[in-house]
């Protein structure tokens, strides 16, 4: 290199030597060498070991031909924080303890908070009501906050207003004899119903509804039917044997008490030996569900056919003599009967109050109560149901007789009963308030309209599903000034003044912590987000039933159900919940009538596919002179002679943002989802158009004619029926055939290289250290090699509820392309979940296929197929044995994506990150890049997830613990399916699952040693229905 | 002169392969004629229609640059769509040329030498078209320079075991020999040219190109050697380029790509497609430059034999394929061949079995094989068919493959097909700037096969006449 005379002289005195430690006087190789560079080693080599100096000289010189000056960055302005926050560390997330209001019921969650952005939810693992896990519709409602959409401003017949106009109006009705009418969405909030007891005390007279779109609360008026109280049931479905559902959707995302019961019933049905026990499922539904999909044995049968089916068994128990059972009803009965009370039976929400009474009464039969079945005593007076209280509000509105409506949350023009004529009664009071997230179809017709906050803009409690007393804190202050809770605008339409949500809470939760320091329980509440035992008592009241079941009516039903995707409509305006695949159809971005390929015979009804896409013929529903028109979709497995459909779409909702117009060469308009007004607007049809003045979910007599049009569907998936001997891509076998054979899922597996030799990953590791090509010790010497990271996912528990999918579209930032190009085929899920219609004999392939999820993240092979034919390596092998995608460097050839047996990997085919409006922005996850376009992705094992663990354990200067990471669907699944974890450490939860004997990796004969692991499928028929042989 | 006293062995007479008794000058004035009077009006025309397509080109390639591959009806599962279908469809015509000069020439077939010239121009243009869609294909094609092996701080290099790396280096190595091979063969020709040239600045132009060839005896010794060395550079190429692109398909593990008869499928696949090309070109600009006599029929006839042979292997291969899926006994195997014949892409592979497969078998009849509309129908026919073929093999192997949750459906867009058609523009208007500025037949090569050429012609009195 350069010599220079001066450095290069020897030294004079070489007698006389100053050293500075014994190594350096013995010249110490390792001190001479450490000592020669300018920096540590590895710090500025380059892989191959050349010098940073030499480097430098190079690229000066390069510099200096190319006369490069010209070029300048934007110049960009970081602005500190002139007093930091309290424990806040840039980029250092944190976790607080917080709850959502979910159809009424209080879900504990942890909500993560970036530099004060909340970016993603989870569910509280401290709380007695929880695990970790959480549903679609929580993690989903991170995207609730950020809807650009979500009204801004007070309004007031319309135009803007002032919170003090609104104060103005509530002074004056403090004056005077007002009657006050409330409408609110259920709520367990022990502060709303403080301020709901005061409402009641200043205005005498005054009407509170509890308003759900999906009419009355059935399972507790059953209950309350037999035990003449308000009871709540909780299922403990692990201890049962036997479990009968009667078109109930207990695992569905959007069961109340959906996380709880998909964790108990998962755990009756995870076999990890010979001998373990499972539980047998029997379902009788009308439609296809999460629930059916589990079932071992599964019925299809009109909803209003299954009170037939409960009064048969019941009458085989002895509760009823009535109609004699057939073959199936005997058989459940029986099975029932030998479980000795280690079994359940719980009606769905389609079926009326008396199938639920009469479930309870057979549970108390079977001894059931008290073993499966807890009763919980919810501490609210007996319920006047909804479908007798609302008609009546709505008379007395029509009369003029109410002076004040208040509107919490609800949004009862969109989704009430059309027979009733809602907005008719509504012009007839003086005052009609709407507090909303959005300016809706309600807030339209009102006189006033306040902003709604949301959860994580807002105090709040609530109680969970067995009570246990939560508070709800916010992460961020309200996105929109006007924004106000809940319980601000009550209060302050109670009282006439504004208090700050704060000190309601803390009003309320003064009284329940008395007998303790306020301050320190209270911040210890906050900090756990719940009371320690403050649940509901259990209790074990008489039963008594003397109500009759209706007559079944043959005629053509029509079932409304909640949709699993926007649940009643609150959520059409979220993207990731349009774009999430129904569980069962896989259709995207719309609703429709599902019929059974029977009945879409008999009534001469088509839905062709033709090429990607679905072309489904559109039929008019007619019932008391009101229709609707919808398109139809055939469900093999669906009931024949009903139709089901989900409310929740057909929403109108305004919005001041401007529309995206851009020049026609630009496709950006096009390709932004949000370029054209809201989300829901125009998005299938409102089905609630159709419900009977009780808004009964059953609704029959419907007249279904064709209209002769069309309306494309789009899919993510294709129909399909797999012929499972021919691709065992699903493995599936019979409780005796599992004990005969454990591992019944490698019986004719097609052998590969690997398999006769030594365990897949077990020279991985040696190879990482001895044979690593790079010279420099920064890269020899990383141990990231040192964890193998492996999944397996458990076929036999997955009931296909998509929490894993949003979990993953919040935690990585997978944007969303819309209907169209869905269509196209370009949906950007890094994880999907596979329905397969699965039939075996010679059964009517059309009427009763069985469905099986398979949930499909990146396989991470080890012979990866992707990685070795990148031109530019942007996919690549890590040391710890996941793939990976360097978005930098890839170039988008797409080649990868070919050539992935699992087509796991997505491609940005538009820039589709560059047009998310600001809010949404927000609600991107730090963490993550952010892909331009033209470039791949795909499942990374959450590797920021696992890089922050390691770092955090790099710093306490510990080693990682046992299973302390956690992949975003693993943590959401509530039914523990999804097991991640560290492959080198034996004891490590996915160690132990790989060791399953039901274990098979999915395509291994193509030797491309997948990480990823499935455990067959089991099912315990029981053999009075399905002999053996 | 009685026969007999001539002692030598009468051979089957071989057609001449210049006919009209033209003489060296005859020919010299027919080619170079075109280059220096105006073209005919029909030039024009066709300039007009090809700088129209090259146009939509260009304005596609703009459109497809601003908004992102999604102009395109590539999807999930299926990522290569059209762009690739006709970069294999490009780089498959780009064959011919190089074949003839090259492999023909070492084989001494000396009716190359009148097609040669047009041949090679027609390969090097169809390889321009080729390279232009794996550029544009590409999701970010401002780093396309990432696939070169260009030294940078990070080290980073591109990967050697991926096939398209290997394309890049086989398709970028066979244009730059194609071009340099058809410059040099050209260099007696310029320079011919040069000297006829009445205005200075084209003598200048054409005198540089020319690299001062004087026709010396030097320089013919020195030309003859770079010319059978780089044929012999040439020849090997002409089978791995081809070869290479397949591996593109048969290094994948896809069902209906992991095949390992795709090297000598595709490079048959590719001479057929290329003789089809050249013949639909010739069959044109004979008739229009009134070359007829030196692109004899005779010519075409040579090239119907060989896309007969070429067909014919190629329908060999798509039999093979069938039976390698039975006999495997692998499921997916099995299905993806039963998907081309039977799913919604059977349309698709019916069209390429029967233009590839069925359509030259009638050369068998020498009649049809000596019709010039016929000749000319099924040339086009063939391309028609092959396009498919590269369609069949692209696009209905990746909408189903193993998962079949993963299957879709693949639509081309509007962007797709005027790009397609635009390309068609580019190689077109190439072409007819060659007709129009550079010698279209090579001339020193075609008066090298005139019997005046041999030595010996003047010996024993032998008249201009056919030998008997």
């Amino acid at each position: 290199m350069i010599s220079l005379p001066v450095i290069d002289a020897p030294t004079r005195d070489l007698n006389r030597r100053l050293w500075r430690s014994r190594p350096h006087l013995d010249q110490d190789p390792d001190l001479i060498e450490m000592a020669s560079e300018e920096l540590i080693p590895g710090a500025s080599d380059t892989p191959s070991g050349s010098n940073r100096r030499h480097f430098m000289q190079l690229l000066g010189a390069s510099m200096a031909m190319a006369g490069l000056a010209a070029c300048r960055r934007p110049v960009e302005y970081i602005m500190p924080f002139s007093d930091r926050p309290e424990e806040l560390i840039p980029g250092v997330p944190l976790r607080y303890a917080t709850a959502m209001n979910f159809r009424g019921i209080a879900r504990p969650l942890l909500a993560k908070s970036y530099d004060g952005r909340p970016v993603k939810i989870e569910g509280n693992p401290e709380h007695p009501n929880a695990s970790g896990s959480s549903g679609v519709f929580e993690q989903a409602s991170l995207l609730q906050l950020y809807d650009p959409d979500r009204s801004k401003n007070i309004l007031r017949t319309g135009s803007p207003a002032s919170w003090n106009d609104f104060l103005t109006l509530c002074e004056q009705i403090q004056i005077g004899n007002r009657r006050i009418a409330v409408l609110a969405s259920p709520d367990s909030s022990p502060t709303r119903n403080r301020l709901r007891t005061q409402l009641e005390t200043q205005f005498p007279g005054a009407t509170w509804i509890e308003y759900r779109s999906e009419g009355d609360d059935v399972e507790t008026l059953g209950l309350q039917m037999i035990y003449g109280q308000a009871l709540r049931p909780v299922y403990d479905f692990a201890n049962a044997d036997v479990i009968v559902s009667l078109d109930a959707n207990f695992l569905g995302p959007h069961a109340r008490n959906g996380d709880w019961n998909t964790r108990s019933f998962a755990q009756s049905r995870k076999l990890n030996g010979a001998d373990d026990q499972m539980s047998r499922l029997y379902v009788a539904e009308s439609t296809y569900t999460s629930t059916g999909t589990l079932a071992d044995h599964r019925k299809r049968m009109r909803s209003n056919d299954i009170s037939g089916l409960a009064n048969q068994i019941a009458s085989f128990l002895g509760i009823h003599s009535g109609e004699t059972p057939d073959a199936f009803a005997a058989s459940i009965a029986a099975d029932l009967q030998n479980a000795n009370g280690r079994c359940l039976i719980l009606a769905g929400e389609t079926q009326p109050a008396e199938v639920h009474a009469l479930c309870a009464l057979m549970n108390e039969t079977l001894g059931a109560i008290g073993t499966t079945v807890t009763l919980l005593d919810t501490e609210v007076p007996m319920q006047i149901p909804q479908s007798q209280a609302f008609p009546e509000l709505i008379e007395e509105m029509e009369a003029g007789q109410i002076d004040l409506l208040l509107m919490l949350g609800v949004n009862p023009v969109y989704d009430a009963p059309s027979s009733l004529n809602f907005p008719e009664a509504m012009s007839r009071v003086m005052e009609t308030i709407h507090v909303g997230l959005h300016v809706d179809e309600t807030a339209r017709m009102s006189t006033w309209h306040l902003p709604l906050t949301h959860y994580l803009e807002a105090w709040g409690d609530g109680r969970s599903w067995d009570g246990t007393l939560t508070v709800a804190q916010p992460l961020i202050a309200p996105l929109y000034e006007d924004a106000k809770s809940e319980i601000e605008v009550l209060h302050t339409l109670v009282n006439g003044q504004h208090t700050k949500g704060y000190d309601l809470v803390r009003e309320t939760w003064t009284p329940v912590l008395e007998d303790q320091n306020f301050e320190s329980a209270w911040r210890r509440t906050l900090h756990d987000g719940y009371l320690q035992d403050t649940g509901f008592a259990s209790v074990t009241p008489a039963a008594s039933f003397d109500g009759q079941l209706a007559t079944p009516d043959n005629r053509l039903e029509l079932v409304f159900r909640l949709d699993p995707t926007i649940l009643d409509g609150s959520f059409a305006n979220n993207a990731w919940c349009q774009e999430l695949p129904d569980p069962i159809t896989k259709i995207v971005w719309d609703n429709v009538a599902v019929i059974s390929p029977k009945t879409a015979e008999d009534y001469g009804l088509v839905c062709e596919y033709s090429k990607g896409r679905y072309y489904a013929d559109v039929v008019t529903l007619a019932a008391d002179g009101q229709e609707i028109e919808l398109p139809i979709w055939i469900l093999p497995g669906h009931a024949d002679n009903t139709i089901s459909v989900t409310m929740g779409y057909g929403r109108e909702i305004s919005t001041t943002r401007p529309e995206r117009d851009t020049p026609f060469w630009d496709k950006d308009d096009e390709t932004d989802i949000y370029a054209r007004g809201t989300l829901a607007t125009g998005v299938g049809t409102n089905v609630s158009k159709l419900r009977n003045l009780l808004a009964q979910p059953v609704l029959t007599g419907v007249e279904l004619t064709a209209t002769g049009r069309k309306w494309t569907i789009v899919t993510t998936q294709d129909h399909g029926i797999l012929d499972t001997e021919a691709r065992p891509l699903i493995r599936m076998a019979t409780l005796d055939e599992y004990r005969q054979d454990p591992a019944f899922a490698l019986q004719d597996e097609a052998p590969t290289p690997s398999s006769d030799m030594k365990t897949d990953f077990q020279d991985y590791p040696e190879l990482w250290k001895n044979n690593h090509p790079a010279k420099s010790p920064a890269y020899r010497d990383s141990d990231y090699w040192q964890n193998q990271w492996g999944m397996v996912i458990d076929l036999n528990t997955c009931t296909g509820c998509n929490a894993c999918i949003v979990a993953c579209q919040a935690e990585n930032n997978i944007q969303v392309v819309g209907k169209k190009e869905v269509g196209n085929g370009r949906e950007l899920h890094w994880l999907r979940v596979d329905r397969y219609f699965l039939s075996e004999g010679d059964m009517d392939l059309d009427a009763d296929p069985q469905i099986v999820m398979q949930p499909m993240p990146c396989q991470h092979c080890e012979n990866a197929p992707c990685e070795s034919v990148c031109p530019v390596a942007a996919t690549v092998h890590s040391p710890d044995g996941t793939n990976q995608m360097i978005y930098n460097r890839c170039i988008g050839t797409r080649y990868c994506a070919n050539n992935c047996p699992y087509k796991v990997r997505r491609y940005n085919f538009y820039n589709w990150s560059k047009t998310i409006p600001d809010t949404v922005q927000m609600a991107q996850n730090p963490n993550v890049s952010i892909r331009f376009r033209g470039v791949m992705e795909k499942c990374s094992f959450c590797i920021q997830r696992i890089r922050e663990t390691q770092k955090r354990a790099g710093l306490e200067k510990r080693p990682l613990h046992r299973d302390e990471v956690a992949t975003a669907c693993q943590q959401a699944c509530s039914a523990e399916s999804i097991t991640f974890g560290d492959l080198n450490d034996d004891q490590s939860k996915v160690s132990q699952a790989m060791r399953n004997p039901r274990g098979y990796k999915l395509l291994a004969e193509l030797n491309v040693k997948p990480r990823v692991s499935y455990l067959a499928r089991v099912r315990n028929p029981n053999q009075d229905l399905e002999p053996v042989g | 002169m009685s026969s007999s006293t001539d002692k030598t062995v009468k051979l089957p007479a071989e057609p001449p392969l210049v006919t009209g008794n033209l003489g060296f000058h005859d020919i010299t004035q027919l080619v170079s004629y075109h280059t220096e009077k105006r073209p005919p009006s029909v030039w024009y025309m066709a300039l007009a229609v090809s700088s129209t397509l090259l146009c939509i080109l260009l304005l596609m390639i703009a459109y497809l640059v601003w908004n992102g591959v999604g102009v395109w009806g590539n999807n999930n599962p299926v990522g290569w769509g059209w762009p690739i279908v006709n970069f294999v469809f490009w780089v498959g015509i780009g064959h011919a040329g190089t074949l003839i000069s090259a492999i023909l020439f070492l084989f001494r077939q000396q009716w190359r030498t009148a097609i040669n010239r047009s041949a090679e121009a027609m390969t090097i243009f169809a390889v321009i078209c080729a390279l232009l869609f794996p550029t544009i294909h590409v999701g970010r094609v401002w780093v396309i320079y990432w696939t070169l092996p260009l030294p940078n701080q990070m080290e980073m290099w591109p990967q050697f075991k991926s096939p398209l790396l290997w394309d890049v280096f086989a398709v970028s190595v066979y244009f730059t020999v194609s071009l340099v091979f058809w410059y040099i063969g050209m260099v007696p020709d310029l320079a011919t040219l040069r000297d006829r040239a009445r205005n200075a600045f084209k003598r200048r132009i054409l005198g540089f190109f020319s690299l001062g060839w004087s026709g010396a005896n030097r320089h013919w010794r020195n030309y003859e050697k770079t010319y059978l060395l780089l044929a012999a550079l040439a020849t090997p190429l002409v089978l791995s380029v081809h070869s290479v692109v397949s591996f593109d398909f048969a290094v994948s593990i896809i069902p209906g790509w992991h095949t390992t008869i795709f090297p000598p499928y595709f490079v048959a696949g590719a001479i057929f497609s290329g003789f089809a090309m050249v013949m639909t070109l010739l069959i044109l600009a004979r008739r229009i430059y009134g070359i007829e006599n030196i692109i004899t029929i005779d010519h075409l006839e040579k090239m119907a034999i060989i896309t007969l042979l070429t067909g014919t292997m190629v329908g060999f291969a798509y039999i093979t394929e069938f039976f390698i899926a039975w006999y495997s006994q692998v499921e997916y195997e099995q299905y993806a061949f039963l998907n081309r014949a039977t799913g919604p892409y059977a349309w698709a592979y019916w069209i390429m079995m029967s233009c590839n497969l069925l359509f030259p078998q009638f050369f068998w009849i020498k009649r049809l094989r000596r019709s010039i509309p016929f000749l000319f129908v099924t040339s086009i026919i063939v391309n028609i068919g092959m396009w498919f073929e590269r369609f069949v093999i692209t696009v209905t192997s990746l909408h189903r493959d193993f998962l079949p949750s993963s299957w879709d459906y693949f639509n081309p867009t509007i962007v797709d097909i005027l790009t397609f058609v635009g390309s068609f523009g580019l190689f077109l208007t190439l072409f007819l700037i060659f007709l129009r500025y550079l010698p279209m037949v090579s001339m020193a090569e075609v008066k090298m096969v005139l019997p005046e050429s041999d030595p010996h012609h003047y010996d024993d009195n032998h008249s201009k006449s056919e030998p008997h």
